[in-house]
């Protein structure tokens, strides 16, 4: 029950009109009977009265226009009344998933890395799409229902109380039976909602897994792989359907059995009291009709149950997104600064592991501001991981960073990203404009800063797309090469002028021609900033004031290109490695 | 077609029609025995339920004033019987539909999955993803009630209208028509409301596929996101999107709400008509016997044609639902096999471009009039300016597009006549974006050849120097990785791609950049490796690193739509032309 209750502390704001709508639901119920009263009404009074007065039929008609009157006016009436109610309720679930949209898509954001590895995109569009929309459901459709089918049952009751005690309880003897049933039901079928829930995610995730390695798919002709792949997904989610619609049919016959049975109940023990002179034909013809109304919202509970318990599968996977939390948050007194960092950057005895392993051992570094450093070594050493913990996309397992003498975990985190480019090794553009991607940061960019900051970034090609920046480059990127991506990401890290800079491996798809030039406008930037930069070519690491290497976590080599090259370790190798060509060269020559 | 941002809808050209609803038909007709056993079952059951009543009409005419208990029970006893069998004959429909509807949404969903396999690269990057995904997930979902149980509804309560029709003409003729004149009223309602209508649930899904986008892109882009501080910017956005959904979504159920509105309204105020006409105005035709009759046939009647104008709102909103799905159905599948395209096979490896002509599209040319041999086992390297087409060449021999002009062959084969899979089946392509699966490693590295055995596997990463890392981790092979590769860097992935790569044992091997986030050494180490693999293959690498490239047979300097320069490395050397240029530079710098 508290899904319901959190649902309803969701509905902040418009709870009065929800509250409405209910009370509309139940008026509504009320107002169904009046036509019905009227046109019986037609009849006994104008109808069955025409033989009767022949001659003087003025007063008949005079009734019938105003009982006409009446029908057309308590339907406009009835109707308007139900319209309002059913736009209104739309109008609460709307609002709901609106809220809980809004609510999680700012969770969504604020969340990190270590969420994002344990959640597929799959997964959360299917808690952020259907099951959000079962929570509309909830508000919208099963609650209204169910109040019509209480509604209409204890006023039929009710009703039927006031003609013939015995009677009705002898009709009501029957509900327990319904409930029990329908009850043993519902116990059995809500693990069966949950995995039925689980399979959708499942082939959500395969189909937007699918869409994204599209292109891994087709180098590998594994089309037909996928496609059986999927199918076995597709399948589960069939059979995971069926099952549910099955497990309420093996209850089907008893509960649309019992509740039919009202009838025969009512021509048995009814005929036998009207035989003993208990109750009159009237009452028996009126608890005939009855009987069919008290039956309905009986055959409705089955139907709502099955919806109540996707309901609650769903909106469990709701909740549990909304109350997650990321390990990396602000501290409760962050600090806020307006004005730019240094960038002063100091590593103090930082070690951080993740899943069981160490990725970093007792770094130490210092960073002077406006430093360029460069960062080398094999792949899986910790170099991104290393960078990761400047702007807390990994927070440090002990020890600590600092920036300007804080440690950064002190900072607010928009504080502290504000003042730090980062163009990572996988480079991630949205589906916009390439004008818009490189102004991601900061969107008061003018026209004129974005073309020159992709002008220092080397990204001339932009003049020969369609139509220049304001080419729509596809999600991820594609249709761009990878050196054309890498120059987009680059443009976008230095127009937000940060104090730091960081290139993870930012220029590896591009051609060295072009990478001197961005060399060169790093060199040459119209703001202080800190350059912490992962190469792996001496072309780009040569000119930086620092080198570090580094090897299964750990600093192995520290110092300037000629103090690394003198002390012939593992720079020196790449060094020999990368001019390999040219000592060839000169023997050739 | 331009490119399709997540705030753009995408349009559709079509006007409405019921052909899309026609074409669902296909997916029911495998069903139409169960169909219509349905049907014929629902028939029963209403047949049981008119019957009923007659038992206790009978029952208080004459079993109770006649105080015959037993024969009430008798009664009671075939009543029982009755709703025995209706309750019998709904299972049996209720689960036949189940199994119609659960197969009809199976089948679409196949089909569109199928059909999306077959789409070019094009395709997937002209629009958002998230507006692919919801396709294949939501709205086939969405169809599935209306193609099983709608339809069988809607037969249902078309002949119930029928068959009251057929008693009230035979009752009355004159009542009858003052009934039906509220059918033209509503007929004129409807051709009012239906376009309006269908729009707005146009717009309801064109605003969630643009809403789910949105979400789904910035779930995939949260890290940038967050390195830009861009959270406000984007909640801003986003509370565009979501407002537009809710307000498209709001319109569509007031426009809905409105036809359950007017028939209520229309259908009393005929059957106020109908009694004024019986009492009021005809002067005395009609007894009232027959006006009691009337009064009861023409509420029945009013009640299927509600029930069909609710059917008509989902059927409406179902349509524009199968017009997404069926023009994703319909996205012509512009690189597919030949007519009578044969098999390719087992190649040598000769590659030959005959004056191909290329361009994305079709107007800008990449490639022009490009002729190219290649021997079967010669390696080469593709250098040039970022964006002149290297890419594209590799495209092409695998066929990713088709050319515009000339043809590619292997071993004498025009690519464009052999089938897709026995061309790419035979071709190892590392792309620049090494994408891995979730899974676990093991399985990521099986993908390019599924029946490889765990030494073939094993052995493959010894050769390209990935077996280190992998069997560092904690479950070795078996290690579970995250879409996208989550927890792995990018030099491992690219290192796992290999692997993958190399295990399908290709004729021609195609390597994009493979190696631009592997460290050095571990670069020298799997070149070594390489050397011995590349004998007998005939391979195209691409890379901006000269130490990757410079034992290539032959290198390709790819500039102005086509090659500038080709030679081996001493050759260019002595050209002292564009790769003289580019490796000097190169040697400057380091």
């Amino acid at each position: 029950m508290q899904q319901i209750r959190w649902v309803w502390e969701n509905m902040k704001g418009f709870q009065k009109s929800y509250i409405f709508a209910l009370i509309s639901t139940a008026i509504l119920q009320i107002m169904q009977l009046i036509n019905p009263i009227i046109s019986q009404k037609i009849v006994d009074e104008v109808v069955y009265q025409l033989p009767k007065q022949q001659d003087n039929l003025k007063p008949l008609i005079h009734t019938l226009y105003v009982l006409v009157a009446c029908m057309i006016g308590f339907t406009l009436l009835r109707t308007t009344l139900r319209y309002i109610s059913m736009v209104v309720y739309e109008n609460c679930g709307q609002k709901f998933l609106f809220n809980i949209k809004a609510e999680l898509y700012d969770k969504l954001q604020s969340q990190d890395m270590k969420f994002y590895s344990n959640h597929r995109t799959g997964d959360l569009m299917t808690r952020l799409t259907g099951d959000l929309e079962m929570g509309k459901h909830g508000i919208a459709f099963i609650s209204r229902c169910l109040l019509e089918c209480l509604f209409l049952f204890v006023a039929t009751s009710i009703y039927m109380f006031s003609k013939d005690v015995l009677l009705t309880l002898s009709l009501l003897a029957i509900t327990p039976f319904i409930f029990w049933v329908t009850r043993l039901f519902s116990n059995k079928v809500g693990p069966y909602f949950v995995d039925l829930r689980e399979r959708l995610s499942l082939l959500n995730s395969n189909a937007q897994e699918n869409i994204e390695g599209n292109r891994v798919v087709k180098a590998f002709a594994q089309e037909a792989y996928e496609i059986k792949k999927f199918d076995e997904k597709n399948l589960d989610y069939r059979n995971a359907n069926l099952k549910t619609t099955l497990t309420w049919l093996r209850y089907f016959p008893a509960v649309e059995g019992l509740s039919q049975a009202l009838a025969i109940a009512v021509l048995l023990v009814g005929g036998y009291f009207m035989m003993i002179g208990r109750i009159t034909a009237g009452t028996f013809l009126a608890f005939n009709s009855l009987c069919w109304t008290l039956c309905i919202p009986m055959r409705m509970l089955g139907m709502l149950l099955n919806d109540s318990q996707r309901f609650f599968a769903s909106i469990n996977k709701v909740i549990e997104l909304y109350y997650s939390k990321p390990d990396i948050k602000n501290h409760p007194d962050a600090i806020v600064k307006t004005e730019k960092l240094q960038g002063v950057i100091s590593f103090q005895d930082v070690c951080v592991s993740m899943h069981k392993t160490n990725i970093l051992n007792h770094i130490n570094l210092d960073i002077k501001a406006g430093e360029t450093v460069a960062i080398m070594g094999s792949t899986g050493a910790g170099k991104t991981t290393l960078i990761n913990c400047i702007d807390r996309f990994v927070d440090v397992t002990s020890g600590k960073v600092t920036i300007d003498g804080i440690d950064v975990r002190k900072y607010d985190l928009n504080t502290l990203r504000k003042n730090i480019g980062l163009a990572s090794q996988d480079v991630f553009l949205f589906s916009d404009t390439i004008d818009g991607n490189i102004a991601y940061g900061d969107l008061s960019l003018s026209e004129d800063e974005v073309r020159h900051f992709a002008e220092i970034s080397a990204a001339d090609f932009i003049d020969k797309t369609s139509d220049g920046f304001q080419t729509i480059v596809g999600e991820r990127g594609t249709g761009l090469s990878g050196g054309q991506k890498q120059r987009i990401a680059l443009a976008r890290a230095l127009a937000v002028r940060p104090s730091i800079l960081i290139l993870d491996d930012t220029t590896s798809a591009v051609d060295l021609e072009t990478e001197k030039f961005i060399q060169n406008s790093l060199a040459n930037l119209d703001f202080p900033c800190t350059k912490i930069i992962i190469a792996q070519r001496i072309s780009t690491t040569k000119r930086a004031d620092k080198i570090v290497i580094m090897d299964k976590g750990n600093i192995i080599e520290y110092g300037t290109h000629e103090e690394l090259l003198k002390q012939k370790g593992y720079y020196y190798e790449v060094y020999l490695l990368q001019n390999g060509i040219s000592s060839l060269e000169q023997e050739v020559c | 077609m331009a490119r399709n941002k997540f705030d753009v809808d995408e349009n559709l050209e079509s006007p409405f029609n019921i052909k899309h609803l026609k074409r669902s038909f296909i997916y029911i007709k495998k069903h139409s025995k169960k169909m219509i056993l349905s049907l014929v079952l629902s028939g029963l059951s209403v047949i049981c339920a008119l019957i009923t009543p007659k038992i206790v009409g009978y029952a208080v005419d004459y079993t109770i004033p006649n105080q015959d208990f037993p024969q009430l029970l008798l009664l009671a006893i075939a009543m029982a019987a009755l709703i025995g069998l209706s309750v019998f004959f709904a299972l049996i429909r209720s689960k036949y539909m189940a199994y119609v509807g659960q197969d009809i949404i199976y089948d679409i969903r196949k089909d569109l999955f199928e059909h999306l396999q077959e789409l070019s690269f094009q395709y997937y990057d002209d629009r958002p993803h998230g507006k692919i995904l919801v396709r294949i997930v939501n709205y086939v979902n969405n169809v599935s009630d209306m193609l099983s149980n709608g339809i069988i509804n809607f037969v249902l309560e078309t002949f119930n209208i029928i068959f009251i029709l057929i008693f009230m003409f035979t009752t009355n003729v004159q009542l009858t028509l003052i009934v039906l004149t509220g059918v033209p009223v509503f007929l004129i309602f409807i051709f009012i409301i239906k376009p309006k209508q269908r729009r707005s649930w146009q717009a309801v899904s064109n605003k969630n596929s643009n809403l789910n986008a949105y979400f789904q892109e910035s779930i995939d882009g949260t890290k940038i996101t967050q390195s830009f501080v861009r959270q406000k910017e984007n909640a801003n956005i986003f509370d565009k999107l979501n407002r537009a959904n809710k307000d498209a979504v709001m319109y569509a159920v007031r426009l809905s709400n409105f036809v359950p509105f007017t028939v209520d309204n229309i259908s009393v105020i005929v059957i106020s008509l109908m009694y004024l006409g019986g009492i009021a105005w005809t002067a005395q035709v009609v007894s009232f016997g027959i006006l009691v009759t009337m009064g009861d046939y023409a509420w029945r009647l009013w009640q299927p044609i509600l029930n069909i104008a609710n059917l008509y709102n989902n059927l409406i909103n179902t349509l524009s639902y199968l017009e997404r799905i069926f023009e994703t159905i319909d996205e012509p599948v512009t690189v597919k096999n030949a007519e009578h395209a044969t098999l390719l096979p087992p190649i040598t490896g000769n590659v030959v471009f005959e004056d191909v002509t290329f361009s994305y599209d079709g107007t800008k040319n990449i490639l022009e009039h490009l002729n190219l041999d290649i021997k079967a086992g010669e390696s080469i390297a593709l250098v040039g300016p970022t964006g002149a087409g290297k890419t594209t060449v590799v495209n092409l021999i695998s066929r990713f597009y088709n050319v515009n002009g000339g043809a590619v062959k292997l071993d004498g084969n025009d690519i464009s006549q052999v089938t897709l899979h026995s061309l790419r089946s035979q071709m190892g392509i590392m792309l620049q974006d090494s994408f891995i699966f979730s899974g676990n490693i093991i399985d990521n590295i099986r993908y390019g050849k599924l029946d490889a055995t765990e030494e073939e596997i094993k052995k493959a990463c010894e050769t390209v120097r990935a077996s280190e890392f992998i069997e560092e981790m904690e479950d070795g092979y078996y290690t579970q990785v995250q879409e996208r590769g989550g927890r792995l860097s990018q030099g491992q992935k690219q290192l796992i791609a290999f692997a993958r790569t190399l295990l399908c044992d290709p004729k021609i091997l195609i390597l994009d950049e493979a190696t631009s986030s592997i460290d050095a050494k571990t670069e020298k180490l799997l070149q070594e490796g390489l050397q011995k693999l590349l004998v007998g293959r005939t391979s195209f690498i691409i890379a901006h690193r000269l130490s990757t490239i410079q034992h290539c047979d032959r290198i390709l300097y790819i500039a102005d739509k086509g090659v500038a320069e080709s030679g081996s490395h001493e050759e260019l050397m002595k050209k002292k032309g564009l790769y003289y240029q580019l490796y000097t530079a190169q040697l400057e710098q380091a």
